[in-house]
């Protein structure tokens, strides 16, 4: 749901996690995100992406430091409000759907938001047309390509209308044609826009901002451009320049 | 067959079931006729009595196991065909495999022409208490995806064996214990996803509008099955 706040949507401050075994995996990360932003997030594996985004929508809690998501600060008096203005894409879109059609799926938020019957239909149609899914409505979601889900667990989160997308991995087995697709989506939505990925073109097509982790720490917060075309950064921190722009 | 109100075949099917479980063992008349409502069922709603019949190969060696000693104990003979006598025990064991078999397929048919989330919703309407209409639904989405984590699983095994018939029993332990670990951390994800979605341990469902049909399809079955469970006009 929107909040209607412009400008800070997302502020973390100082913001550290650790697992039970140890594994300090984020350490002091601070950050704020404004309305509109497009963020990438990137790093090599097992440097704390996915649980810098589970902590964002309060599926871990027990972190330190102060963060604080559309206005509220998210601890577990707080997981109603901010669920309601973030919205998660799973990596495995089979985990997303879990209802056996692609409306029921796609209805499931607004319906748990008590929202009219009325307007959960208006939702579920303005979320699959964003998505240019329209045709798959009626579609069980057994029987979905690997695209179709994707657009599908897309179009689940656009229905609550969140004011912040977090995706992690969104171009993960898609085809070139249906990697486009999705770019060419992202780009006209109007949301903080939040993307964890691998594929470094991606994070180039859709993000103007790019968030470098190494070590649990914030490396280089900046401009995507700069940033994905420092091969020696990239480099030093276990990635390599974007495909599109290595020349080899 | 797939847009009558999911309460009307709920009712309909466990009413069928109960009434062809209750039929006397030696009644095969009435047996017979019942299976009116499974050729109106199949026919109208385009069911495969083939795939019926396939998905009970389970079920079948069940019911004549059940009923194959009937014969051995209950001897009295009815009457005779040819130089063969028909025993009291031979009937109830036709009718035993023709009730398992009528049963199964009332259910299959049900299944079928009507979505979990349906049948969940026809379970409401009788004030089935939440939790367990809840846990229902939440074992068939685990069986979901406990189902596909099996299928990976034993794929990636046979692609790695292909000489070997089946999984050999030395690789039981450790696939059925990644077989659990992998559906226990699927099935946390698809929590979390429901969780991040609303979820507050309730499935809202639209409340289906009742149609004319709806109301016709129950009653006048019903009025059918009392008229062939006691011979009203037979």
């Amino acid at each position: 749901m929107k909040t209607g706040i412009h400008g800070e949507l997302l502020k973390i401050e100082n913001l550290s996690f650790t697992y039970e075994d140890g594994n300090n995996v984020l350490q002091d990360i601070s950050l704020t995100a404004r309305d509109g932003e497009s963020i990438g997030i990137i790093g090599a594996n097992g440097i704390g992406k996915s649980t810098l985004m589970k902590i964002l929508v309060g599926l871990k809690l027990d972190y330190t430091g102060k963060l604080t998501v559309a206005g509220h600060e998210v601890n577990k008096k707080n997981l109603n409000h901010i669920r309601e203005h973030v919205g998660f894409v799973f990596q495995d879109s089979d985990s997303q759907l879990f209802l056996s059609k692609v409306e029921d799926d796609v209805a499931f938020g607004p319906r748990n938001y008590g929202l009219s019957e009325d307007e959960v239909q208006r939702r579920v149609t303005e979320a699959l047309e964003k998505v240019h899914a329209t045709h798959i409505r009626d579609k069980h979601t057994y029987k979905l390509s690997g695209g179709e889900k994707k657009l599908s667990s897309i179009a689940t989160i656009l229905s609550m209308e969140p004011d912040i997308i977090i995706m992690d991995e969104p171009s993960i087995a898609l085809d070139p044609r249906n990697r486009r697709n999705l770019i060419g989506i992202l780009n006209e939505l109007d949301v903080l826009k939040i993307i964890t990925s691998h594929d470094l073109d991606f994070i180039m097509d859709t993000c103007k901002r790019t968030i470098l982790l190494d070590e649990g720490r914030i490396i280089a917060d900046g401009d995507t451009n700069t940033i994905l075309r420092d091969k020696e950064l990239l480099e030093t921190h276990g990635l390599e320049l974007p495909l599109s722009l290595n020349t080899r | 067959m797939n847009e009558l109100h999911p309460l009307g075949k709920l009712l309909v099917s466990v009413l069928y079931i109960v009434l062809v479980a209750s039929i006397n063992k030696y009644d095969i008349v009435t047996l017979i006729l019942m299976s009116v409502y499974l050729v109106f069922i199949f026919v109208i709603g385009d069911l495969s009595f083939r795939d019926g019949i396939y998905r009970m190969r389970l079920v079948l060696p069940l019911v004549i196991f059940v009923g194959i000693f009937n014969p051995f104990f209950d001897k009295t003979v009815l009457f005779y065909i040819g130089k063969i006598g028909i025993t009291t025990g031979m009937l109830s064991m036709l009718t035993l495999v023709i009730k398992g078999v009528y049963t199964v397929l009332a259910a299959y048919s049900l299944i079928i022409t009507t979505s979990i989330d349906d049948i969940c919703y026809a379970f409401g309407c009788i004030k089935m208490p939440k939790i367990m209409i809840l846990v229902i639904m939440l074992i068939y989405r685990y069986f979901g995806v406990m189902a596909e984590e099996a299928g990976r699983i034993t794929t990636a095994y046979s692609l790695r064996a292909p000489s070997q018939k089946g999984i050999h029993y030395s690789a039981w332990g450790t696939l059925v214990g990644q077989w659990l670990l992998r559906s226990m951390d699927r099935a946390e994800r698809v929590y979390e996803s429901m969780l991040l979605r609303g979820f507050k341990g309730d499935f809202n469902t639209v409340k289906k509008k009742v149609k004319k049909t709806d109301i016709i399809f129950p009653v006048v079955w019903i009025v059918i099955f009392i008229l062939i469970r006691w011979r009203v006009i037979l």
